[in-house]
């Protein structure tokens, strides 16, 4: 019955619903989770990657996890390809808005600008949307530390603690429970990895699968971006028991 | 009325034993008139590298936020600082983007690369690199510039000596301008940090 209005992102079907769209969704629901959890001190973003092997080289560039200006990173989940597009066009959008006003783009106003592009594909073109989710963390002087997320419809929204991908829902129920709204960074890297031990597919946790990431002010009230390296991520995980190596103690 | 006379200015760069020294002076005048006594034309780049726009101070400005937008970008995607050499050849495309409408600067680059070896080059307004391994100058004072470098320049001087050869050339250059003055700025780049020293000069 939805056979007849899903092959074209420019129409409804009878029900009001937009089929791309959602079956956009549908294939970032199969991808590598993505968490982030607002504290008060800062913002967590942890991932698992999906593409593990030992013969993939370790040091080339972050799969979920990306810079996109000094106050603001992003977590992706979804296909890499579509989001390597996006990423470089928020980039280009941050550049553009600290070129005309000479101040660092707030928060908000990147996730909108991108957001407004993506929604331009779901109303005409006749081109596909962006098979891609993303969890904005950054930081602003009007509103201090923010974490959004949006999706292919060009929806965001704001949030203290969100995940996308897959088993998005559990990670999204075991957050809602443990979240403190007074949480600090501290806390809430362990709450991240402790709920990513709960969600991912794996029976153990090692850097191999994992990206994470903390944006925080150091003493100067600069933003401080710090993409853990894999020997950080052990220490992280070891630090509360959840592995870390590849032979590593069971929970 | 020259266009590239209406706000003055000087720059020059020079190199030393495993440094660079880059220094402007600070005059913003409009033709005869000095509007304002604190502009240098120098702008950081990256951490070891500076570039100086000399000419037109609309277009040193808005160079400097272009470039500001290129060199984050290339630092975003390439996941590293953009090099000295690099940076001089990103400046002289953006040059000659515009070939028959061009920006009123002539820039010049100064930095150490990754292996801290010094580089400096000065550009035309349409993007003409010239590198060089002893000093560059640029601005309405580049003559008496051209004239003080050749003769205080020396291969091989350690920063503060390189700080006092930089600081006379520019000085008694600006001098003899009537267009360039009113103090001036200068950066030593070494490997280790950058020294900034502002000179009073003749106040005219």
């Amino acid at each position: 019955m939805a056979r007849r209005y899903d092959s074209r992102t420019t129409i409804f079907s009878p029900e009001g619903r937009l089929y791309q769209v959602e079956y956009a969704m549908e294939a970032i629901s199969h991808a590598g989770t993505a968490l982030g959890i607002l504290a008060t001190d800062g913002i967590v973003i942890a991932a698992e990657k999906k593409v593990t092997s030992k013969l993939l080289e370790q040091t080339a560039s972050s799969e979920k996890v990306y810079l996109l200006n000094d106050n603001v990173i992003c977590g992706v989940a979804g296909m890499t390809a579509d989001a390597n597009i996006l990423i470089n066009y928020a980039r280009q959008a941050a550049q553009q808005y600290l070129f005309t006003f000479n101040e660092e783009i707030p928060v908000e106003q990147l996730v909108q600008k991108l957001c407004d592009l993506k929604q331009g594909y779901t109303q005409y073109g006749g081109l596909r949307p962006f098979g891609v989710s993303f969890i904005y963390a950054g930081h602003d002087a009007h509103f201090g530390f923010q974490l959004y997320h949006s999706d292919p419809s060009g929806n965001y929204g704001g949030w203290k603690a969100t995940c996308i991908g897959a088993n998005n829902a559990s990670a999204k129920s075991l957050l809602k429970q443990d979240y403190k709204d007074e949480i600090t960074l501290k806390e809430a890297k362990e709450l991240a990895v402790k709920v990513l031990s709960k969600t991912m597919d794996s029976t153990t946790l090692s850097s191999e699968k994992l990206e994470f990431a903390t944006l925080n002010l150091n003493d100067e009230g600069k933003v401080l971006y710090h993409l853990y390296k894999p020997e950080e991520i052990d220490t992280l995980l070891k630090e509360h028991n959840l592995g870390g190596t590849n032979e590593s103690e069971e929970k | 009325m020259s266009i590239m006379s209406y706000n003055g200015g000087a720059l020059v760069a020079m190199v030393g034993k495993n440094c660079v020294a880059i220094a402007s002076d600070k005059r913003l005048g409009v033709q005869l008139m000095t509007v304002s006594t604190e502009f240098p034309k120098m702008y950081q780049a990256t951490e070891k590298s500076y570039v100086g726009f000399a000419g037109l101070a609309t277009d040193s400005q808005t160079l400097s936020e272009r470039l500001r937008f290129k060199i984050n970008m290339y630092r975003l995607r390439e996941e590293r600082e953009i090099e000295p050499k690099t940076l001089s050849n990103m400046i002289s495309s953006t040059l000659y983007e515009k070939r028959f409408g061009p920006y009123f600067v002539e820039p010049v680059v100064a930095g150490l690369n990754k292996k801290n070896e010094p580089f400096i080059c000065v550009m035309d307004v349409i993007g003409c690199l010239n590198e060089a391994d002893d000093f560059v100058v640029s601005g309405t004072s580049s003559q008496s510039l051209y004239g003080m470098c050749e003769s205080l320049w020396e291969p091989d001087l350690e920063p503060e000596d390189l700080f006092e050869t930089i600081s006379q050339a520019l000085l008694n250059s600006i001098d003899r301008d009537c267009l360039s003055g009113w103090g001036a700025l200068v950066h030593i780049i070494t490997p280790e940090r950058v020294i900034t020293r502002t000179l009073k000069g003749r106040q005219d």
